[in-house]
């Protein structure tokens, strides 16, 4: 609790920036989704014959998971792409059911014997709806809207995911980091704000009671009303607008990597940066750079020629840079000076284990068939994984080699579990636990060379920048690296903190 | 003899494609009270609606003051004819002043008149307008929402009436009371009415004419003293129930 609340006031202005993109989420969403939803229920109501189509397709978008429906729209044009407007798309679908039903049940729930006298009494269609299917299915339509607040509240945390901000980005960043206090610092001003926007509604609900219908009431909702809107306006402009906007994808080397870019500009440039740290993926990072909802992120060779270009993996890091350099010159994007570290797959064996025996490279390894191995099912499938790797060093093993999960790789071969596997790179558990990287000296594993891909104009627009990230240029080793990842995942320290000490040591600042 | 306020011209219906009346005739002299008397299924029901145009016949056609209905604008016939129906009907979201001063609003009259008429209103019908000009529906007893509801199909003075089944939810003794209220309004306002009953006792106590519907034909039309005597056992079989 004391690491929440010192978590938050740290992050005070963040935090407003970030509750004030939730709200306006949600709201912005929710408003939209009433002025769909609830004229599609009335149309509904009236004719049966469209009630179940309409139903069923507000049913079936709801049953589409959130991230799957961020990722159909990514590639649509107006409505998809990335940031604030996909997200409030996506929002939108999801608060149009709630909506929708509850229009239909309110109207169908006006007794038939009302609306029947309302029509004998002389009512226009339109007026029976106004005065009196309206009022008494407003009830209704009022906890459609709360139920629709709350599922908002909800899944705009999800909109992180493609950097359309909000509270969503604790959470992803607390999953990414396995830190539960900045988990809670995304989740808990999340069920708070559910709690009371949901209270808020309520009262408005009250309102369309007639009997308890008051100016007090008005009154009170009114100022609800311009505090919610002002909160909004107010985290939405103290920030001011950024120069630049640096990205990351959603795990802890890439946030490293994110805040060491935006720290390196924001002090050798002398620029203003926003950070989107914690986008879902490859795709949806690249997809944030070609549209412009970001500026920068760092992204890795290898995972560029295969993920992004659709090239087969390739060892050779001067023709793997030198192709994602044209491919990606063709889209506007210029490749930065690789920062010094590879993050590909490293053979890993225990510490003591190589400097008894001497052992610095696979080939060595191949004089240990009696060894246990053990790896990660991917590395077993995929075809630049164990199988290459046997077949490249005619490396192979008495027994079949265990299949572990990748988290616990690490400490099983620290615990004599297995005594080899195939590890990250750069993980921090590398140093932690003693274990030691043998030498890929045959050049097998594809490479990964770490390098920030950046949108042309803005490298033009701001050369500043570009000469302070130029300036990290091979100064970021794999043993760097591993130390500020552990430092994050393992000492629960803050990606800030670590970076700027980082860039104390290298002497930057 | 002067023009019927409502004229049945040989008129067939049907609801949800079933036929439930045939070739009906009846006449509804202004300023009587005409009882429509049947089982359920009858078709009386759907009689009345074609006179307001919540229905329209297959074939024949209904005259209102001598105009068919389809020739009349629904939404004019229908703020000229007053509408009763079991339990009421009120909305039950606004107040019983509000009931009564819906047609007259739709109708543009000032505040002030809206106001007067409904206090006039809820004395003509027997409920105290200091009390009960602000309650609510669910606030009032049975008779007294039927009370309301006659009131509120009066409000913007129509020359016609229709009513259908208005005291059907009703104890006998409050039954009883609204009966002889309705005969007193009915006295003094001299309204051309349509009552939809299956209580021949109670067309007998309220009605000057009674139209026996069997199966959707017409067996019968006469005062309730002849309609007593009736010889036709479908007839005396609707006598027996009360």
């Amino acid at each position: 609790m004391n690491e929440l609340l010192a978590f938050i006031a740290s992050h005070r202005a963040e935090m407003a920036t970030r509750l004030s993109e939730h709200v306006v989420l949600v709201a912005a969403s929710t408003a939209i989704a009433a002025a769909i939803g609830i004229p599609l229920g009335v149309l509904a109501a009236r004719r049966p014959s469209l009630s179940r189509p309409i139903v069923g397709l507000a049913n079936l978008a709801q049953t589409v998971p959130s991230l799957a429906l961020f990722g159909f729209l990514i590639p649509l044009p107006f409505i998809g792409g990335i940031g604030t407007r996909t997200a409030l798309v996506a929002l939108t679908v999801y608060a149009v059911l709630p909506i929708l039903r509850s229009t239909i049940t309110g109207l169908q729930g006006v007794p038939p014997a009302v609306v029947e006298c309302a029509v004998a009494m002389g009512l226009t269609p339109r007026q029976v709806l106004r005065q009196v299917e309206w009022p008494l299915a407003l009830p209704s339509i009022v906890s459609g809207l709360r139920v629709a607040v709350v599922i908002g509240v909800g899944t705009a945390t999800i909109a992180s995911a493609i950097g359309a901000g909000g509270l969503g980005d604790y959470i992803f960043r607390g999953l990414a980091m396995v830190d539960p206090t900045v988990i809670l610092a995304g989740a808990l001003p999340a069920a708070l704000l559910a709690l009371a926007a949901d209270a808020a509604l309520a009262a408005a609900g009250h309102l369309s009671d007639p009997r308890r219908r008051s100016r007090r009431h008005v009154v009170i909702l009114a100022a609800a009303g311009v505090f919610v809107v002002m909160v909004a306006v107010a985290g939405r402009t103290s920030g001011g607008r950024a120069d630049l906007v640096i990205g990351s994808k959603n795990f802890t080397e890439q946030v490293v990597l994110g805040e060491l870019m935006a720290q390196v500009v924001e002090r050798e440039a002398g620029l203003k940066v926003e950070r989107r740290l914690n986008l879902g993926g490859t795709a949806i990072a690249h997809q944030a750079l070609l549209s412009g909802g970001i500026d920068l992120y760092v992204e890795y060779t290898g995972t560029s020629l295969t993920a992004i270009f659709n090239e087969p993996p390739s060892a050779d890091a001067e023709a793997v840079f030198a192709t994602v350099r044209d491919r990606y010159a063709a889209v506007g994007v210029t490749v930065m000076p690789r920062l010094g570290f590879n993050n590909t797959f490293a053979i890993l064996v225990r510490g003591a284990d190589a400097k008894r025996l001497g052992m610095t490279t696979v080939s060595a390894l191949t004089a240990n068939r009696a060894w246990k191995a053990g790896f990660g099912y991917e590395f077993l499938e995929r075809p630049d994984g164990f199988k290459g790797l046997s077949a490249a060093y005619g490396l192979t093993f008495a027994d079949a080699p265990r299949v572990m999960d990748l988290n616990l790789i690490y400490r099983a071969l620290a615990a004599g579990e297995v005594d080899v596997t195939a590890g990250d790179a750069t993980s921090g558990l590398i140093d932690a636990l003693g274990l030691t990287v043998l030498e890929d000296d045959r050049r097998y594993f594809p490479v990964y060379d770490a390098a920030p891909v950046a949108r042309a104009s803005v490298l033009l627009q701001y050369p500043a920048a570009a000469t302070a990230i130029r300036g990290l240029a091979g100064r970021l080793s794999a043993a760097d690296m591993r130390r500020m990842n552990f430092a994050v995942d393992g000492e629960k320290q803050d990606p800030a903190v670590v970076v700027r000490a980082f860039l104390d040591r290298i002497g930057r600042f | 003899m002067t023009q019927p306020a409502v004229q049945f011209a040989d008129v067939s219906a049907s609801r949800g494609g079933r036929a439930v009346l045939h070739h009906v005739t009846v006449a509804v002299s202004t300023g009587q009270t005409v009882a429509l008397v049947g089982r359920s299924g009858s078709g009386k029901t759907t009689l009345l609606r074609l006179v307001n145009r919540l229905l329209d016949p297959d074939s024949g056609d209904v005259l209102v003051d001598g105009k068919s209905t389809r020739e009349w604008d629904p939404i004019a016939l229908r703020r000229r004819t007053g509408y009763v129906i079991q339990d009421a009907g009120l909305f039950p979201h606004v107040t019983v002043a509000d009931n009564l001063a819906t047609v007259p609003r739709l109708l543009g009259w000032p505040d002030s008149r809206v106001t007067a008429r409904v206090d006039e209103l809820l004395s003509l019908v027997g409920l105290d307008p200091g009390v009960f000009r602000h309650r609510w529906p669910d606030e009032l007893s049975g008779g007294q929402r039927q009370r309301a509801g006659l009131a509120r199909a009066l409000a913007a003075d129509p020359p016609l009436l229709l009513m259908d089944e208005p005291f059907g939810a009703l104890d006998p003794i409050t039954k009883g009371e609204l009966h002889a209220e309705f005969r007193r309004v009915q006295r003094t306002l001299q309204r051309s009415v349509i009552l939809v009953t299956h209580d021949m006792a109670e067309a007998c106590a309220l009605a000057d004419q009674i139209a026996v519907l069997h199966d959707g034909h017409l067996i019968a039309c006469d005062t309730p003293a002849n309609v007593r005597d009736s010889e036709d056992p479908r007839v005396s079989a609707l006598l027996g129930t009360p």
